[in-house]
């Protein structure tokens, strides 16, 4: 029984569709190393975080102003993912606006004072949060913090320059 | 890490250029144009933009690494940041007054079919 259910099967097979059926099969392999390969990026960046969270811990010795460090560097990553979103809007838009024959340099000049404001708006509160920051912190637990580079971190910044 | 995060979110991004892409469009601009004076003129303005787009990328190199040595010194002022920023700022808006100009340039040697096939709209 079982080997005429592999004839038929053998027999159904159409010239060409092994191939179709190879092909298939890569990109499904293709697809899911490209998934794994997505996730783990994410999480070599939330290790960095927490490896982040981990120094803070270990270098400030008193609790509460290690708690509220923490509670900076807590927001830092969706900051980090709203600029990615930022960014490739706007590479979207710009392509848009080029892609257009007609468009003219005023089109250009005002879409890139656009982008200038957008740029304006996130500059202050970086400043902020690195004013609050060092508040926080002594000069030396400053200096201890800014020098851990774990291997995740070390990944997370190389990432975050290709931004 | 910290540093650099802060340093790339107050830069709002490395790759910050209006129209740093073109430059990149040399194999398109090659598939679709035909070989004559008018494609040499076109290629010539790509590589123009490539050029100016290495030296604005080096320019951001500069400040990322300026930014960093003062975002690590626990007694940096906001008003020495500013000063670094506003300099990059004046160098981002050159470059993109630049491009612009470069840009019309190149369409000037693309017709408009030329221009819709090498830049498509989505």
């Amino acid at each position: 029984m079982n080997e005429n259910m592999i004839e038929t099967h053998a027999i159904r097979v159409r010239p060409g569709a092994c191939c179709r059926m190879l092909v298939v099969a890569m990109a499904f392999s293709v697809a899911a190393c490209a998934g794994k390969g997505k996730s783990s990026a994410t999480d070599v960046e939330a290790q960095a975080f927490e490896d982040l969270r981990s120094e803070i811990r270990e270098v400030i010795d008193d609790p509460a102003r290690a708690a509220e460090a923490i509670a900076l560097v807590n927001a830092l990553p969706d900051e980090l993912s709203a600029l990615r979103r930022d960014v490739a809007d706007r590479k979207r838009r710009a392509r848009q606006l080029n892609a257009d024959y007609d468009a003219s340099r005023a089109d250009f000049e005002a879409l890139a004072e656009q982008f200038n404001r957008e740029r304006r708006a996130g500059r202050q509160r970086v400043l902020d949060e690195h004013r609050e920051f060092l508040a926080l912190v002594t000069p030396e637990e400053w200096a201890e913090i800014s020098k851990a580079h774990t291997k995740a971190m070390k990944a997370t910044i190389k990432s975050m320059q290709a931004i | 890490m910290l540093i650099a995060l802060f340093t790339i979110l107050f830069l709002s991004a490395s790759s910050t250029g209006l129209l740093d892409y073109i430059a990149e469009s040399r194999d398109n601009v090659k598939a679709v144009m035909v070989k004559d004076d008018r494609r040499d003129a076109a290629l010539d303005t790509l590589k123009a933009m490539k050029k100016i787009t290495k030296g604005r990328n080096k320019d951001v190199k500069r400040v990322s690494k300026e930014l960093r040595k003062a975002f690590a010194g626990a007694d940096t002022s906001d008003e020495q940041l500013e000063v670094i920023w506003n300099g990059y700022f004046v160098a981002v808006n050159q470059y993109d007054h630049e491009i612009v100009d470069l840009r019309f340039e190149l369409k000037e040697q693309l017709t408009r079919e030329e221009w819709e096939a090498v830049f498509p709209g989505s």
